[in-house]
């Protein structure tokens, strides 16, 4: 972010290169002004009053904590509640009237529908990963034996089959909401960066940037904060796991083509493998099972990933028909 | 915040959405309630009139105009409410009201760090130094260093141009590094 003009203060406070040589923050920067300084010496006094601006002052922020605002929204929260049945007794005359205009609205709808909507289904099989933009410029990466689906005329609404991750476009987000929906819950969606993982018995999303509600199958609903990782399942109507996860990448390595394991038993690791490349994991023994792996084995190309938990830990295995086979070496 | 998220949340408020309406609360609650403490010096008033200006806004939600950025527009709207409350609390108790010097902002010792960013001000007696600028600086001063707004939002708040934000918070800081130096020599 260099630029080559600095001729009034602004040029300089709006370069973040300068900030960080006046914080003395990164060392490329640091020389880059230092040598630009001693060749510019007519622009000293600008300089100066730059840097002056730039570091300013420092507070120590005194700011109510959020347990304080929580508790002063849901005081906002009952008081708009309580204020708005008041206003629908008030209308109930008009009832009627907004039944009838409804299903005029589903009938003109539905003839939309009839017209416009042809469904857009992207596939993967095992072992593959698929990067889509959508039509309104969002990306989503698409895990192995995954499935995302929209419809053309309602591009901001996807279901989601397996695991993806997504950034959704922040230009765009002004012209409507964004929407995941899983067998499990839907994610609503407030210009952000977040991965959705769903299988037979629950659906996981992680939150890395940004802000989204996730609305539970049972009606519940729950608003997430980066770093929050929330799996729910609607088979068992509960949530199973809420943590914060400060190491986002080990959520999202996969899109960039690697599975980063931290401390995982083997067998936990495998499982990843089974969902991953479609083989069904068999363990000759129990040692094996318990092994502790940390590393990094890439998650398109089968082979090498054996390879790799082979060197990393001290197991054989097996490709077989559609199983792979563990046992101690 | 980032703006075009801003222009995305204002417009799902417009819409009734509470959703986002609680993600407005979230972010701008804590920065208006210091904001409001910095103009009434009392917590009551403050939280009470927060209340009700968060409802005032939920209400009229669909008379809002579009809004590129929040900020500008919250920290305008509830200073001109909180200074109603003020002025209406005022003429009960018969206490002469004057905006001038009731909105002018102080800052505690606590809140100012003894161990500054610039070495020029690192001063035990910044906080003093500090709340003796002339109230225009020390506003954008607050605005700037301890609400971290950005100088375009500043510049909606104070009703003046860009240029002159960058001015006035220069301005003040030449000051108060003045006065550091000054007291520098008397020690």
């Amino acid at each position: 972010m260099i630029k080559k003009e600095y001729n009034n203060i602004l040029d300089f406070l709006e370069d973040s290169s300068f900030k960080n040589w006046a914080e003395q923050n990164n060392a490329t920067d640091i020389n880059y002004w230092e040598y630009w300084i001693a060749n510019n010496p007519e622009k000293q006094e600008l300089v100066t009053k730059a840097k002056d601006l730039a570091l300013g002052l420092s507070f120590n922020k005194d700011f109510v904590s959020s347990d304080k605002v929580n508790l002063e929204w849901t005081k906002f929260e009952t008081k708009i509640k309580n204020k708005k049945t008041v206003s629908k007794r008030k209308l109930r005359y008009l009832k009627p009237l907004s039944i009838a205009a409804s299903i005029a609205l589903l009938i003109t709808f539905g003839f939309y529908f009839f017209t416009q909507n042809t469904k857009i289904i992207h596939k993967t099989s095992y072992g593959e990963i698929l990067n889509i933009k959508l039509l309104d410029g969002s990306n989503v990466t698409l895990n192995s034996n995954s499935s995302l689906s929209y419809y053309k005329n309602e591009s901001r609404k996807v279901w989601l089959k397996g695991e993806a991750f997504f950034q959704v476009d922040k230009k765009l987000a002004t012209n409507a909401k964004f929407w995941v929906l899983t067998n499990d819950l839907s994610v609503e969606v407030y210009g952000t960066s977040f991965n959705v993982n769903s299988n037979k018995e629950k659906t996981a999303v992680f939150l890395q940037e940004g802000s989204v509600w996730l609305d539970f199958k049972n009606g519940g609903d729950k608003k997430m904060v980066p770093g929050n990782y929330i799996s729910y399942s609607s088979v068992k109507s509960e949530i199973l796991e809420s943590k914060n996860i400060t190491n986002a990448i080990l959520q999202t390595s996969w899109k960039d083509g690697t599975l980063l394991f931290e401390n995982l038993s083997l067998e936990k690791a495998m499982s990843i493998i089974e969902q991953t490349y479609g083989y069904a994991i068999v363990f000759k023994d129990l040692e094996s099972k318990n092994t502790i792996i940390t590393g990094a084995v890439p998650n398109t190309n089968l082979d090498i990933c054996i390879k790799a938990i082979e060197k990393s830990v001290d197991v054989k295995i097996i490709k077989k028909e559609n199983k792979l086979i563990i046992s101690k070496k | 915040m980032n703006k075009l998220t801003d222009k995305f949340i204002w417009k799902s408020l417009k819409d009734g959405d509470l959703k986002a309406f609680s993600v407005l609360f979230e972010t701008y609650y804590p920065l208006l309630h210091n904001y409001g403490l910095k103009i009434s010096k009392n917590i009551a008033v403050t939280e009470d009139s927060l209340q009700d200006f968060f409802i005032y806004i939920y209400e009229k939600r669909e008379n809002l105009s579009d809004l590129e950025t929040i900020a500008p527009y919250l920290f305008t709207s509830y200073r001109r409410f909180l200074l109603n409350i003020m002025k209406k609390n005022a003429k009960l108790k018969y206490v002469d009201f004057s905006e001038e010097t009731i909105t002018d902002i102080e800052f505690t010792k606590e809140e100012l760090m003894t161990n500054q960013e610039a070495e020029s001000f690192r001063n035990k007696n910044l906080s003093k130094l500090l709340n003796k600028l002339p109230a225009r600086q020390k506003e954008a001063v607050y605005l700037k260093y301890y609400t971290g707004l950005k100088a375009r939002e500043i510049a909606e708040i104070m009703n003046i141009n860009y240029q002159s934000v960058v001015n006035t918070l220069h301005k003040a800081i030449k000051n108060l590094k003045e006065e550091v130096s000054i007291l520098k020599l008397f020690k």
